[in-house]
Parts: C-alpha cells; sequence; structure tokens
C-alpha cells in the first residue's frame, strides 16, 4: 500500500510540474511566445510565430498612458499601417494593463523574454527598470537619422549615464494654471504670461515672479470663511475655504526640481547621500506655506478632504494658482462643469539664484537591451515617434515633441477649453526641461523615492516637525538605502 | 465548529486497512487530485520557491543581465539586523496644551504624542493591545445584546449590525476617512459646535496618540461576521444550563462567568485566532488611509505593509521572501502559543463528558 501511495504521489508531482511546464516557455528569442499576462482592457492577439521571412517586433504597452479600448484601436490602426508599409518587420502590439504592467514586464525580462520597444513610457517606468534599455546613440550614428527635426534641449534630455535612452516624442511642459476671478476679486495683477516679464503689484511695483513673488501674492488669494485673507488679522486658519497655492500632484521630488534639484544632485560618485540646497529651499518654501504664520497651501487632511477635491485640489475651484504639467488638462472636468475659467502663466525663477528652472516630462518609447533585433526595433522607434506622431500624440492626450506636429493637439485643448487664451506659457516651458531630471535615476529608486515621497507627506500633515531636523534624517536614510 | 478547533493528529497504520477501505482511499484520492495537483502547482510549489529566494539576491527587475547570486544566510541576518522591524520605539507625550482663551492662556487637556520610529514588528504588536481586546469583546458585548430576551426586533438589529460588514472595505475606509478628516470631517466640525477648542480636537489619522483608535473605529464596521459566529455560539449554549444556574441562585453576572463564558470558550477562541493572524496581516488600511506612508511618526508602518512594499514597490524578491516566511514563523509560533494556553481555558464539552 504504502509503495502504492508513493508512486500516487510521485504521479501528482510529476502531474503537477507537467502543468507548470504547459505555460508558454520563455525564450530569448523576440519571436516566442507573447506575454504570459493576458491583457484585459481589448487584448491584442500577438502571433506566436512571425509571417513568413520577416523579423517580429514585440511593442508593449501598459507602463503609461495607451490601454484604454480607444487607444488600443488606435495602436492598432498604427502597428497596420506600419506592417503595410514594409516587408522586412513584422510588429505586435502586446497591451497589459496599467496595474499589472511593472510585474508582467519585470517577468518578461527576468525570463529574457523582454518585449523589443516599450512605451509610452516617462521616466518613472523608465527608472524603474534601470539597466534594461539600448543606448541609441551608435544605432542613430549607424543609420543617419536625423535628431535635428527634435529641439535640442528636448534630445538631451532622454539622455542619462546609460546614453541616449530615447528620442522625444511627447512632452508635458509645466507653467502656472491660475483662476483669473480670485485674482480680480483679491484686486490682485495676473501672473506674467511670457518669460523674463517681471510681477506688477497693485500698488504698481515691479517684483521679479520668482516663488518667493508667488508666495507673497498667494497669502493674499487664502480666504477663510470670513473672506479675511491669510495676511489680515483675525483670519482663522481653521477655516480656509480657498489657498493661494497648490502644488498639483507633485513629489517632493518634482518640487525640488522647479527650485533646481535633479535626482543626480541627490548623490555622489561613492553613493552618499546628500539633500541639495534647492531642495532644502524648495521644501522649506513648501512647509511654511503650509504651516507658517500666513498659511498658503492647504495642508493633507484639507488638501486630501472631498471639500477640496479629495487631493485635485485646483479641480475642486479651491486654488488660485497650480504649478503644473499639461497633462493636467486632463482632470479638469469639475472645474470647468462648474464654469470656472483658468488662464496661464510662466513658471517662477528660484528666487535664489534668479534662474527658472522648470520641469518637463516626457513619455517616449525605449528599446530593450536584451533584443535581439536592434535595427529592426529602432526602425519601429522611429517611425513610432515620427510618421505615427499624428495618431498616437491625439490619444495618449500627448503634447508632440516636434513643433511641427504639435497645433492639431493644440486646437483639441482649444476645443476642450475655449476660454483659455493662451497655451504659449506652455509651450514657451518647452525651453527648460529639468537637466538632470527630477525623475531621473538614483540608487534603489523605488526605495529611495518611497522614502522622499514619505518625507513630502510628513510636511503635508505635521507642523510640529523640526523641519531641518527632519531634512537631516532624510539625508541619513538616503544614505543606507543608497547604498544597499 | 467545535470539531475544527480539535486538531487532533490521528496515526493511521495503513496495514489495517482492509482492501475495500484501500479502493476507497485510492478512490477517494483520485476525486481530490484535481485539488492536489493545484495545490501543489500553485500553492506548494510557489512556496518552495519563495524559500529558496531566501537564500538568493534576487531582484527581479535586473533581469537576465545580472544573475542571481547565492547569499547562503545573508538575507536572514539582514532580517534581524533590520531596524525598520525590529527598533524599539520611543514615546514622549505631552498632556496639555497651552490654547488662549479670552486673551487669557490656558493649559487644557489634548495629549500630543510624540514617537520615534518604531519597527514594523512593534507597530503591529502595540496596535494589536488596541485591535484584540476590541475585535473579541465587542462582537460578543453585540451578540450578548442580540441574544437578551428582552430585546425587541432581534432581527432587525442582527441586519443592521451585519449590514456593514458586507461594504467593501475600501469604500468603508475611504468613507471614515472623510468622517474622521481632522479639518473637514462631521466628526471634528460636531466637536468645535460643543465648544472643543481647535487645538484639542483629534487629529484622527494624524496624530499618533489618535492614530491606533482610528484604525479600530474604522474596522468596527467588519465586526459584524464575528458577532453573528458569537451569536451562533451563544445560542448553542444548552438552556438546561441557565435553568440549573437559576435554581443553585446564580446572578446574572456569575451566570455569564461560570456558564455562558465557559460553554462559547470555543468559538472566543476561533475568534481570537483569527484576530491574531489578521492583526499580523493589517495592511490594507494603512495603504489607504496614511498612503502606505508610516504616518505619523511611523506608528502605521506595519509589518505587511513593509512585506508588500518589499516585494511589489522595491522588487527585492529576495529580502520579501525572507520576511514572508519570517511572519509565517512569527504567525505560527503565536498560534501554537494560543493552542497551549487553551488547555487552561477552553472548554470542550465533549471532552470533559
Amino acid at each position: 500500500m504504502k509503495k502504492t501511495l508513493f508512486v500516487l504521489a510521485g504521479v501528482l508531482v510529476v502531474a503537477s510540474m507537467l502543468l507548470a511546464a504547459c505555460q508558454p516557455k520563455p525564450t530569448p528569442t523576440p519571436t516566442a511566445a507573447p506575454a504570459t499576462e493576458a491583457p484585459t482592457q481589448a487584448p491584442t492577439e500577438a502571433p506566436t510565430q512571425p509571417a513568413a521571412g520577416k523579423v517580429q517586433i514585440r511593442w508593449f504597452v501598459g507602463l503609461g498612458t495607451g490601454t484604454n479600448p480607444d487607444q488600443v484601436a488606435v495602436q492598432e490602426e498604427v502597428v497596420k499601417d506600419f506592417n503595410a508599409s514594409q516587408d522586412k518587420i513584422e510588429l505586435v502590439l502586446e497591451v497589459v494593463p496599467y496595474d499589472s504592467a511593472r510585474d508582467t514586464l519585470s517577468t518578461e525580462i527576468a525570463s529574457g523574454n523582454g518585449p523589443d520597444i516599450v512605451g509610452p513610457v516617462g521616466w518613472g517606468g523608465t527608472n524603474f527598470f534601470y539597466g534594461q534599455w539600448l543606448d541609441l546613440a551608435p544605432l542613430i550614428q549607424e543609420t543617419g537619422y536625423d535628431v535635428s527635426q527634435f529641439d535640442p534641449g528636448l534630445v538631451k534630455a532622454q539622455v542619462t549615464t546609460e546614453g541616449q535612452l530615447g528620442l522625444p516624442f511627447a512632452v508635458f511642459p509645466a507653467a502656472v494654471y491660475y483662476v483669473p476671478k480670485m485674482f480680480d476679486e483679491a484686486g490682485l495683477n495676473y501672473p506674467p504670461a511670457k518669460y523674463g516679464d517681471k510681477y506688477v503689484m497693485p500698488d504698481g511695483t515691479e517684483k521679479p515672479w520668482d516663488w518667493n513673488t508667488v508666495a507673497e501674492i498667494a497669502r493674499l488669494l487664502t480666504l477663510d470663511a470670513n473672506g479675511k485673507n491669510a495676511t489680515e488679522a483675525g483670519f482663522d486658519r481653521n477655516s480656509i475655504v480657498q489657498v493661494g497655492y497648490v502644488p498639483q500632484w507633485q513629489h517632493a521630488m518634482h518640487m525640488a526640481g522647479f527650485w533646481g534639484a535633479g535626482a543626480a544632485d541627490f548623490f555622489d560618485a561613492d553613493h552618499n547621500a546628500i539633500i541639495p540646497e534647492p531642495a532644502k529651499q524648495a521644501w522649506t518654501w513648501y512647509f511654511n506655506g503650509i504651516w507658517g504664520d500666513q498659511p498658503f497651501i492647504a495642508n493633507g487632511a484639507l488638501a486630501g478632504s472631498p471639500e477640496f477635491g479629495a487631493g485635485n485640489v485646483f479641480n475642486a475651484g479651491k486654488a488660485a494658482m497650480a504649478v503644473t504639467h499639461f497633462w493636467y488638462t486632463c482632470c479638469l472636468a469639475d472645474f470647468k462643469n462648474a464654469g470656472n475659467e483658468f488662464q496661464l502663466g510662466v513658471l517662477p525663477a528660484n528666487p535664489n539664484d534668479g534662474k527658472v528652472h522648470g520641469r518637463v516630462d516626457a513619455d517616449t518609447f525605449r528599446i530593450w537591451k536584451g533584443t535581439q533585433h536592434p535595427k529592426e526595433a529602432f526602425e519601429v522607434l522611429t517611425y513610432l515617434v515620427g510618421p505615427a506622431v499624428k495618431k498616437l500624440a491625439p490619444t495618449y492626450g500627448a503634447l508632440p515633441a516636434r513643433a511641427e506636429d504639435q497645433q492639431p493637439f493644440l486646437d483639441a485643448k482649444s476645443a476642450d477649453y475655449p476660454f483659455v487664451k493662451s497655451w504659449q506659457p506652455l509651450l514657451d516651458g518647452l525651453a527648460y526641461p529639468d537637466v538632470p531630471s527630477a525623475e531621473g535615476w538614483m540608487p534603489n529608486l523605488n526605495e529611495a523615492w518611497n522614502r522622499i515621497g514619505a518625507f513630502g507627506d510628513l510636511m503635508a500633515n505635521d507642523g510640529t516637525i523640526d523641519l531641518a531636523q527632519e531634512i537631516e534624517k532624510l539625508r541619513q536614510d538616503l544614505d543606507v538605502i543608497f547604498k544597499k | 465548529m467545535e470539531e475544527l478547533l480539535r486538531f487532533r493528529f490521528r496515526k493511521v497504520s495503513l496495514r489495517k486497512l482492509s482492501v475495500k477501505e484501500r479502493r476507497e482511499m485510492k478512490q477517494g484520492l483520485a476525486f481530490i487530485s484535481p485539488w492536489l495537483i493545484g495545490f501543489l502547482a500553485f500553492t506548494f510549489l510557489p512556496m518552495l520557491a519563495t524559500f529558496v529566494f531566501t537564500f538568493l539576491d534576487m531582484r527581479i527587475t535586473e533581469g537576465i543581465f545580472n544573475p542571481v547570486r547565492f547569499v547562503g544566510l545573508g538575507n536572514y541576518k539582514t532580517l534581524f539586523q533590520d531596524m525598520n522591524i525590529w527598533r524599539v520605539p520611543g514615546v514622549r507625550i505631552n498632556w496639555t496644551q497651552p490654547v488662549v482663551v479670552n486673551g487669557e492662556t490656558r493649559q487644557i487637556f489634548a495629549p500630543q504624542v510624540k514617537m520615534d520610529p518604531p519597527g514594523a514588528m512593534w507597530v503591529t504588536i502595540i496596535f494589536g493591545l488596541y485591535a484584540l481586546p476590541v475585535g473579541i469583546f465587542l462582537p460578543l458585548l453585540l451578540a450578548l445584546l442580540l441574544n437578551s430576551r428582552y430585546l425587541k426586533g432581534q432581527a432587525f438589529f442582527r441586519s443592521l449590525f451585519y449590514m456593514p460588514y458586507v461594504i467593501p472595505f475600501v469604500a468603508s475606509v475611504f468613507l471614515w476617512g472623510g468622517m474622521l478628516n481632522p479639518e473637514t470631517g462631521w466628526i471634528n466640525r460636531f466637536l468645535m459646535l460643543l465648544g472643543v477648542p481647535k487645538v484639542a480636537l483629534p487629529q484622527w489619522a494624524n496624530d499618533v496618540f489618535w492614530v491606533y483608535p482610528t484604525y479600530v473605529i474604522m474596522g468596527i464596521w467588519g465586526i459584524g461576521n464575528a458577532m453573528l459566529i458569537m451569536l451562533a455560539g451563544l445560542q448553542n449554549v444548552p438552556t438546561e444550563l441557565y435553568d440549573a444556574a437559576k435554581v443553585d441562585g446564580a446572578g446574572g453576572w456569575a451566570t455569564f462567568w461560570k456558564v455562558t463564558w465557559p460553554m462559547i470558550s470555543p468559538v472566543i477562541f476561533y475568534n481570537l485566532i483569527l484576530n491574531v493572524v489578521g492583526l499580523f496581516q493589517y495592511f490594507l488600511v494603512p495603504l489607504v488611509v496614511n498612503q502606505g506612508t508610516g504616518r505619523p511618526g511611523g506608528a502605521t508602518y506595519f509589518y505587511n505593509l513593509y512585506l508588500y512594499k518589499t516585494f511589489f514597490l522595491y522588487q527585492n524578491m529576495s529580502y520579501g521572501a525572507t520576511m514572508a516566511w519570517a511572519l509565517f514563523v512569527v504567525i505560527l509560533i503565536v498560534t501554537i502559543i494560543l493552542f497551549g494556553t487553551a488547555k487552561k481555558w477552553v472548554y470542550y464539552a465533549s471532552e470533559s463528558a
């Protein structure tokens, strides 16, 4: 009987192993089976074998935008167009839901079955897979690809310590979004619409358009339930109904970026942690804006309350100014439906060096370093950032990097927000990319970002902390994280 | 229920099985083989794999360019030295705060706690001191009330108390988050209407002193199930025992401790085990309410949250697996200890018979 049991158990183990073996077997060639995880939204079916005589190139979508059914349809159209255009390459679309995309791509890469092209992807998704991307510089040189069609600053912004990781595709410059009505009610002039212009105070004096000036007018725009602004006697900070400023969906690293500190400034060659001065300045400014005597930024609890839009404060019509990116036009439906209007101003300068330190978020496509067909993948990539832009950018809601492709996008935005007088302040923001990027690589990036995010959360929620002490604590923690 | 709680490992001598019994056993195994195969393929083998991971240095995003390294017990050494897990909390409490009333500064009772970030295991244990008594005794109290013969509309109240349990947990957490918002939540607004000064208002999930009570309050909506189990236990107590106690002149208090408590002790024990296991796996509320940051002062950086982040955010599969196995061992030890104590206070009628 014992023997029978052993045999039975053996059969079960073998059967379970067979079952496990039935999963798609990963191979290092791109001609292998598609992703192990099937997409749930409008899945695209990748053939397991390429068409005769063609090299199959797999295009992985999911780390950023591109997974909505309507977007998938457009992407499939682009794939069809590309495949019809030539006879050497067969492009295959692989769409994975955003929530599981990182895990799926990790698994594919770990098993040597990574896709050839990944995107659209921003710096967050890019750096999550640090070390996995192909340097395009040799291919650009070999094929003679013309990069002069792009703004040189945007091309440079795609260069990291690993090389030229991408070509500009979609860009999201930043600007000051403001509500003219709130400025009118406070008797204030609007933020400048042109870089280099000064801000004119109500008494006619001119001030440099920097973060100090932003704070000064933001205090006048912050109102309590009795209509008093933050500078007036009797202002009740416990009943704020409108704030002067919100760093709309900006991580503490982004705040530092707007003052001139990029991710690469947070560590030295030996991975010792450094808190750069601009970061300290940015965070001190932000902390005082919330907890200072004359607050002008909502604290975490207030900003997170339903009355203040559960974090989307500007959309809730509760903030007079917000510094954020072009992508934020995605999320202003409530604002618009309530009959509100916004206009755009230029980014303020760091008052300490007088320079504007902008930020340009960018989505593009990467080639996986393990691809067996780099040349073919590069050909597809240049197609995606070139001829396909006209179809892809509108569906992604992205501003094309090439100036010649931008007008249709701006027309669409103007149709959505007819009250916006000019998008130029946003377009001018393209001249101020963050180099080095605030979202750039740092050692043990995910843990480091998590720690810095927790610090930002602490600033927003606890006014009793000793900020200098907390910044030092952050440095010490980052030191440990960077050296892990 | 009682049977489920009474684990007994009987030695089955296969030689004693008859031919018929053997055939039946084979048939039984054949019938459960789909489950066995599923268990082996999707539970046992992955578990085994995670155990192997604990001896490796494996970061999945590094892919094929950085081969996996064998590190022996390195991950376990890191685990035992990880201050994020073991750091003993240091607590300072200011019981009063100054407040200006009619131009005069007064000290009012408004405790403010400052906590040096405790380790994740300590966070879990401290929270357990709040959550376990509530998780055990509140459902018992409600069940006792619902079981009272003086209560009218028992079915109505039973449904009423159970109703929040059917609400998706995340939804209820968001709801409570809104109600307990220190700035705009209606509970603080109400307290302000009652004249509580702003400085003395609870900061709920933003304050080390209040954050655990806040989480416990949010968890109260989930006690409907435990309440029903307790109620079922209470309704299974033979009425003759109560009659006998009455005849002996026992009052309500004595009846509860001498009759009710022993008779439902297996049910209480069952709930205790579930609560302890749930405590070590606690994670969703701090992730949603405090964005998984550990705020305030590291007080919400639960062990399971740290584990989750290590796995899925930092993608450190090896250390995450080590943490998971450590958690498994801790839960196992605590459970064994509880089973050990059960002999002293859990009463099984069938055993004594």
